[in-house]
């Protein structure tokens, strides 16, 4: 019997067992952290752009209310659309409200092809690859929607 | 015109309660918007956007403590996104007063699925079947509550699935994640730990308000204007509810929703009823 064996036999609260490598493996790395920080990126970013926008319209304005609406598009006609201002340097508040929603709805897109690409290059999974790509067919077809 | 404080205020309580019950903040701050004047519509159609940032906020913690687990996850969206696209197109040709009293059954009903379940304790599932085998839906994560590793594996997939048709199918409709309702199906049908269901559905939440979010994108019910100061407020409410939901008991977050659910469950029906 080995002194770790006897160590635990005289404690009345044994250490919980450690982590084997299976369970440290078990679907984690690397595919859960990269979702993780497209998440965390994608909101964070968008919420820096709503706030920049909102912001700014106050200094302007001295409120922070904007009223209007997005009539007739779909999410990547907005999306374009307000690239093409950006670049245009056509730069107002309205327009860091736009991105900044924009960039939220394409997290959970961007979140899920991610997954795919994981699920196709690094687990290997045919099964889940197929999966993904499903979801992702899905939501693609949904945001080209008017 | 919406006064900007108070879309503000009532946006963060909304995602404080939404992160901490794993619900998204759709549930707390539809009612609330209706009751400070929003038309019913646009408060599904903002609440539906700020559902993504709750739950895809929430989710990026609990995807990197590795207690999400993302199989499932994509499993189950497969049948949530078709459910909430059906959910929002319905949704945008139907007249008020069924929103109001569907959205009254539907906190009610979940209310009362976790008030009976209040005291039970999770259990592995003895016997997993063979399709739930072929997913592969084992999973183990650290609780830090108990302080020891829990590993488990999802069971019963082939009814998981259908029935998140329907949860899908609830959020589209009336713009909240419907979280309880996926947490409900991951406990009592697929046997997942309470911890994991919780974070899993959160994951799944983000892509099915996605899915619902572009129906009413397209239908013009979205107002930027509107959706930026509740995306902020739910987003740093729903901050705050992740950091607490960690470090507390599956039974201190229950009993915390149970009280929430039934106010806002019998207040949506009365005026549901009232007209």
């Amino acid at each position: 019997m080995s002194d770790a064996n006897v160590t635990n036999a005289a404690n009345p609260n044994p250490p919980a067992p450690p982590l084997t490598e299976e369970d440290l493996l078990r679907g984690h790395h690397p595919l859960e952290t990269a979702v993780g920080y497209i998440l965390q990126v994608g909101v964070l970013l968008s919420a820096l752009l709503l706030a920049i926008g909102l912001t700014w319209r106050w200094f302007v304005t001295g409120h922070f209310a904007i009223e209007y609406s997005i009539h007739g598009v779909n999410l990547f006609q907005f999306v374009v659309q307000e690239v093409r201002l950006a670049l245009a340097e056509a730069f107002r508040p309205r327009l860091f409200v736009n991105l900044g929603i924009a960039v939220l709805l394409l997290t959970p897109y961007i979140r899920v092809f991610a997954s795919m690409i994981l699920f196709a290059a690094v687990e290997r999974n045919a099964k889940y690859t197929a999966f993904t790509a499903f979801v992702l067919a899905v939501l693609t077809y949904t945001l080209f929607l008017r | 015109m919406m006064s900007f404080p108070v879309l503000l205020v009532i946006s963060v309580a909304a995602g404080f309660v939404g992160a901490m019950s794993g619900m998204g903040g759709g549930v707390v701050l539809i009612p609330a918007l209706t009751l400070v004047g929003m038309d019913i519509k646009h408060a599904i159609a903002v609440s539906i956007v700020s559902v993504i940032a709750t739950s895809s906020g929430s989710a990026s913690a609990y995807v990197k403590d590795h207690i999400t687990n993302l199989k499932v996850g994509m499993f189950l969206e497969m049948f949530t996104i078709l459910g909430a696209l059906t959910g929002a197109a319905i949704t945008v040709v139907s007249s008020r007063r069924p929103l109001f009293l569907l959205f009254g059954l539907v906190l009610l009903g979940t209310w009362l699925a976790l008030f009976l379940q209040r005291n039970e304790h999770w259990t592995p599932v003895a016997n997993v079947d063979r399709f739930s085998r072929w997913l592969d839906l084992r999973g183990s994560y650290y609780d830090q509550a108990q302080g020891q590793v829990i590993t488990y594996e999802g069971a019963r997939a082939w009814a998981g699935g259908p029935l998140m048709f329907i949860a899908g199918l609830i959020a589209g409709l009336l713009g909240i994640g419907a979280g309880a309702l996926k947490v409900l199906i991951h406990d009592l049908v697929m046997g997942l730990p309470p911890k994991v269901s919780t974070t899993t559905s959160n994951l799944i939440i983000g892509v099915t308000a996605l899915a619902g979010t572009s129906v009413y994108l397209a239908a013009g019910l979205i107002d930027p204007g509107l959706a930026a100061p509740v995306i902020i407020g739910v987003g740093a409410g729903a901050y705050l509810g992740t950091k607490l939901l960690v470090r507390l008991t599956n039974m201190a977050v229950r009993r915390f929703f149970l009280v929430v659910l039934l106010i806002l469950g019998l207040e949506m029906l009365i005026r549901g009823i009232r007209g």
